[in-house]
């Protein structure tokens, strides 16, 4: 399913023209300096854009709040200080990291525990019900957390859930579950049958086959759907908003909405604590891009 | 049994030990449990009548707990309290009133008196040559031309959060028809809200905005993130109207500025002609504890409220986290401290107030009340006429 | 499950159970609820009363479903709009190497590490007309004041630009990935015929891209639909309610106001329109192909 893109494929996907470099003999110069300025302005005014905001989140972060006040947002620092970050992770920040945490390993276990058995049964039984069951998920896939935020508030009450993580837990893991289904599915389906009636010739039950034969098959699928779900965990907001409200069970993402009422207009301590969130997805993204990208887009299916 | 209070550091404290010396009696125990305001709204909402129920309720009075009322779900006070007279008559009438539904009490003032104050900027005033703070409509007006004129903006005003912008109107409609004119409002009279004096309050706030008395981007400007607050105490802004927990808040926030002595504060002008009272006043009467119906044992709830919330004790911690009880025979009480001033002056204003009136989007219904903020935002922002806004509140309330 | 020789060594429906009645309990038992909610008059207080269609006809009458229902395809479409319009060029323009492009690509990407609660937050920071840039840069653009948030006319811009900015790396993403996939023959040829560079893109690589921008643009459309968390903490649906989106409102009416029954209605809106985006999804691209066009990250 991820194909891992050789050098040859790079070489092979050239795109919007010529190779760079490849000259062109006939002159046709004027149309395609017109593109070329209207593309590099086009690229170029939305790279402002992102970082320019980007800019002032980085050093904004590093400077003092006096001299922020003193010499406005644009101004060249005169001198950088991690004292905001300091204050940051003094305060309730490390416990709001490690709930995030918390909640989003729990949500990629289940859904791994839930989806892989799932979709070896999609891709091999031969049961209508099963077929109606995966037609269920896949009416599910884009289902809007939002439409059911009233009735899952009262169960969670019901269920006396509420202010626990467990009531974070459970919804994001249960809507993350059909894509995680869907991208699985289509991942075992690539498994040639004749490994299966292989392994049923050597007389692997389902179980068997599963543990030997699907799951070492399966992994880049699962680094996939396990990617996926975290990032949906991690940045979940609308669940954890309705579904809990004390500070010990607070996730990252409410903690930076709270920081915002909190240190209000000590800008440079809210950047800071800014960039402290997305420092996890960085260091993911540094180590294994690849997986990071796929898991991000395996969201193509919401 | 359970006490459901919001989450606030200084307070939560003195309540914790109000609670610890009502169980060390050895009577039934009480557990506190604290939560944030909006949160706290939904969680109530569902939870009374429920399983699930706290015994001991916070809430705002008024329309909130009309709504517990009228379901049902809240003990009668009234006959408790009769019982005993030398704890009924400390409570200040005006803010008792606040937990009053119907002529029966629900609801024991717990926290101190909120009404809203005219916050001003010493040093920017005296630069703008304005020697006091203006006790007169026509005198505001005045000064809101000096500071511009001296280059500053006159009022900040938080308009991000509409609560901010309602306090405009619910003050000058108290002044110019009189507390009567809102009471009609809340008590749901049909009609109540096309009183012309809605219109005119209106019509002030409007001239207000076209004035440039709020500046042009109001709309941006957060409380919660005290960018209001630093446009006040920054000398970027005059003045603003706030409840009294502006002064706690300032100096949790701004020290400094409270330090050099630049905070001024003064009750709201009277205008000319107006039915209203000038010494009446408008906030927050107090917050309340309810006992719910079905507590397991409401007598020990009711007597704790009773006896635990007019304790001396209980009263000083109030008092020393800035918070001024609405009891009688404070006055002394009140004049020590940091913020020894401010607590008399507070303490003054609600004691010589004829009527507290309670904040519009307490007083109302849930919904009417969310309805009227998104409305008014939209009269801040020149979407809605006055006599727009008020065709538009009377379909909603009906 | 029968012991027919086909079958043997099969997994049966229990294997798909435990996902499907996790995924059930979760989410499809509250979608029941929440139809059945729409025909009640509920207050979390007092049990839910059986109203019949009330909340149905109030929708009808409601000058802020209309408007926000308006705002929520407005949003769309300016999404729609703003984001192809950049993400497709620029994923084309990023498909090539060159160490340039890398460094470029490198930042455009930032934003996808970020929560949307940070990115609002930021943006929150960044738009203050007097704290933040809004107040320096305001001015440059014609906004003396800086007010953008706090203006019904550009809250809206800005409320679309901010989720651009959230969503236009992940884009721009699929268009690169699937810009490195057309065959180098078709432009081989196209040289050979003289096409000039704009030709090309217009002739070869926008066709070739076809089915990424049908991925691209409903996943845009979802996505519009559904927003939720950045209007709440930019504008939360201010002024006024020139940002109120369909989502949001829904929120509020329930969440603040405590009109859970209406709130409910509004969720069933959002329900079926979700519902026919997700069998769209289904439909019109295939989730197969979406996973093959995962290929060349």
């Amino acid at each position: 399913m991820i194909t891992v893109s050789t050098t040859a494929d790079r070489e092979r996907a050239v795109v919007g023209g010529p190779p760079p470099g490849a000259g062109d003999p006939r002159p046709r110069r004027r149309r395609r300096r017109g593109f070329n300025v209207l593309g590099a302005l086009g690229a170029g005014g939305w790279f402002v854009l992102v970082a320019v905001p980007l800019y002032f989140l980085f050093v904004t972060s590093l400077r003092a709040s006096s001299a922020y006040l003193a010499e406005g947002p644009l101004a060249l620092p005169a001198e950088l200080t991690v004292d905001n970050y300091l204050r940051v992770l003094g305060s309730d920040f490390p416990r709001y990291f490690l709930n995030n945490v918390l909640v989003a390993a729990a949500c990629v276990a289940i859904v791994l525990v839930l989806a892989l058995p799932a979709a070896y049964g999609i891709v091999r039984s031969r049961s209508r019900w099963v077929a109606r069951g995966f037609s269920v998920m896949l009416l599910g896939l884009a289902v809007p957390a939002q439409a059911v935020i009233v009735p899952l508030y009262l169960m969670v009450t019901q269920l006396r859930l509420y202010d626990t993580l467990l009531a974070v837990i459970l919804p994001t893991a249960a809507f993350a579950l059909p894509l995680a289904v869907v991208v699985l599915t289509s991942s075992l389906r690539d498994i040639p049958n004749e490994l299966f009636e292989a392994a049923t010739l050597d007389g692997a039950g389902p179980a068997r086959t599963l543990v030997s034969l699907v799951l070492p098959l399966a992994r880049p699928g699962l680094a996939t759907i396990g990617i996926f779900t975290a990032l949906q965990a991690w940045n979940g907001f609308l669940f954890p908003l309705v579904l809990t409200q004390d500070a010990s069970v607070r996730v990252l993402t409410l903690g930076l909405w709270d920081y915002q009422g909190q240190y209000g207009t000590n800008v440079p301590l809210i950047t800071a604590a800014v960039v402290l969130s997305l420092l996890p997805l960085l260091v993911v993204y540094l180590l294994g891009r690849r997986y990071l990208l796929a898991g991000l887009t395996a969201g193509a299916g919401r | 049994m359970n006490l459901w209070t919001l989450q606030n550091e200084g307070i939560n404290t003195v309540q914790q030990q109000a609670v610890d010396g009502f169980n060390d009696a050895g009577g039934p125990q009480i557990t506190l449990t604290t939560y944030l305001n909006d949160p706290y709204k939904s969680a109530l909402q569902t939870a009374v009548g429920s399983p699930n129920s706290p015994d001991i309720f916070y809430n705002w009075g008024g329309g909130n707990l009309r709504g517990y009322v009228e379901a049902g779900q809240v003990t009668d006070l009234t006959g408790a309290l009769d019982a005993r007279p030398e704890i009924k008559d400390r409570f200040l009438p005006q803010v008792l009133n606040g937990g009053t539904i119907d002529g029966k009490v629900y609801g024991i003032p717990m926290q101190g008196v909120q009404p809203l104050s005219m916050f001003y900027n010493k040093e920017v005033f005296a630069k703008a040559g304005i020697a006091e703070f203006p006790t007169t409509w026509q005198g505001f007006l005045d000064t809101v031309d000096k500071l511009k004129a001296a280059g500053v903006q006159p009022i900040a005003l938080a308009g991000a959060q509409s609560w901010t912008e309602m306090m405009y109107p619910e003050m000058l409609l108290d002044r110019v028809g009189g507390t009567e004119t809102f009471q009609a409002i809340a008590d749901g009279e049909p009609g109540a809200w096309r009183d012309p004096a809605v219109v005119r309050a209106m019509t002030m706030v409007q001239d207000l905005v076209d004035h440039g008395a709020f500046g042009t981007n109001y709309a941006a400007v957060d409380y919660d993130n005290q960018a209001s607050q630093a446009l006040l105490t920054s000398g970027r802004a005059g003045m603003e109207l706030m409840g009294s927990w502006q002064v706690t808040s300032l100096n949790d926030n701004f020290p400094d500025f409270l330090d050099a002595g630049k905070l001024g504060w003064a009750p709201f002008p009277a205008v000319e002609g107006g039915k209203g009272d000038p010494r009446n006043v408008v906030g927050n009467p107090s917050n309340f504890y309810s006992v719910s119906r079905s507590s397991a044992d409401a007598p020990a709830a009711t007597d704790f409220l009773l006896t635990r919330m007019t304790s001396p004790e209980y009263v000083q911690g109030m008092i020393d986290k800035g918070q001024v009880p609405g009891l009688t025979g404070l006055d002394q009480q009140v004049k020590q401290g940091r913020f020894a001033d401010f607590n008399t002056f507070t303490y003054e204003q609600t004691k010589n107030a004829p009527t507290f009136t309670q904040s519009w989007d307490q007083a109302l219904p849930a919904a009417e009340a969310q309805t009227m903020l998104t409305n008014l935002a939209k009269v801040f922002n020149k979407e809605l006429t006055p006599q727009q806004f008020v065709e538009a509140m009377d379909t909603a309330s009906r | 499950m029968s012991a027919a020789t086909s079958r043997a060594g099969r997994p049966g429906f229990v294997w798909v159970a435990p996902a499907l009645a996790f995924f059930a309990l979760f989410a499809l038992v509250p979608m029941v609820v929440v139809v059945f909610l729409s025909f009640t008059a509920y207050d979390g207080l007092n049990p839910p009363q059986w109203v019949g269609l009330d909340n149905w006809a109030r929708l009808g009458a409601d000058p802020l479903f209309a408007e926000s229902l308006w705002l929520s395809f407005g949003l769309t479409a300016a999404s729609w709009v703003l984001q192809t319009a950049v993400a497709l060029p620029l994923g084309v323009w990023l498909a090539r190497r060159g160490r340039t492009r890398a460094i470029l690509a490198a930042i455009f990407f930032v934003p996808l590490l970020m929560s949307s609660a940070a990115i609002a937050v930021l943006w929150g920071t960044l738009l203050d007309p007097n704290f933040g840039l809004a107040g320096v840069l305001g001015p440059l653009v014609g906004i003396a004041d800086g007010n953008v948030i706090g203006n019904s006319r550009f809250a809206f811009a800005a409320v679309v630009l901010v989720i651009g900015w959230q969503y236009m790396p992940f884009h721009t993403l699929l268009y690169q990935a699937a810009a490195r996939a057309i065959p180098v023959q078709l432009y081989d040829a196209a040289r050979v015929d003289g096409a000039g560079r704009w030709r090309t893109f217009v002739s070869i690589t926008v066709p070739q891209l076809r089915d990424t921008i049908i991925t691209s643009g409903v996943l845009i459309v979802v996505g519009s639909m559904t927003t939720f968390e950045v209007v709440l903490i930019l504008t939360e649906g201010g002024p006024g309610t020139a940002t109120r989106i369909l989502p949001l409102h829904m929120y509020l009416t329930g969440f603040r106001s405590f009109d859970m029954g209406y709130a409910s209605a509004l969720a069933v809106v959002l329900l079926v329109l979700g519902t026919a985006l997700s069998l769209l999804i289904a439909r019109v691209t295939g989730y197969r192909k979406m996973a093959s066009q995962r290929e060349g990250l």
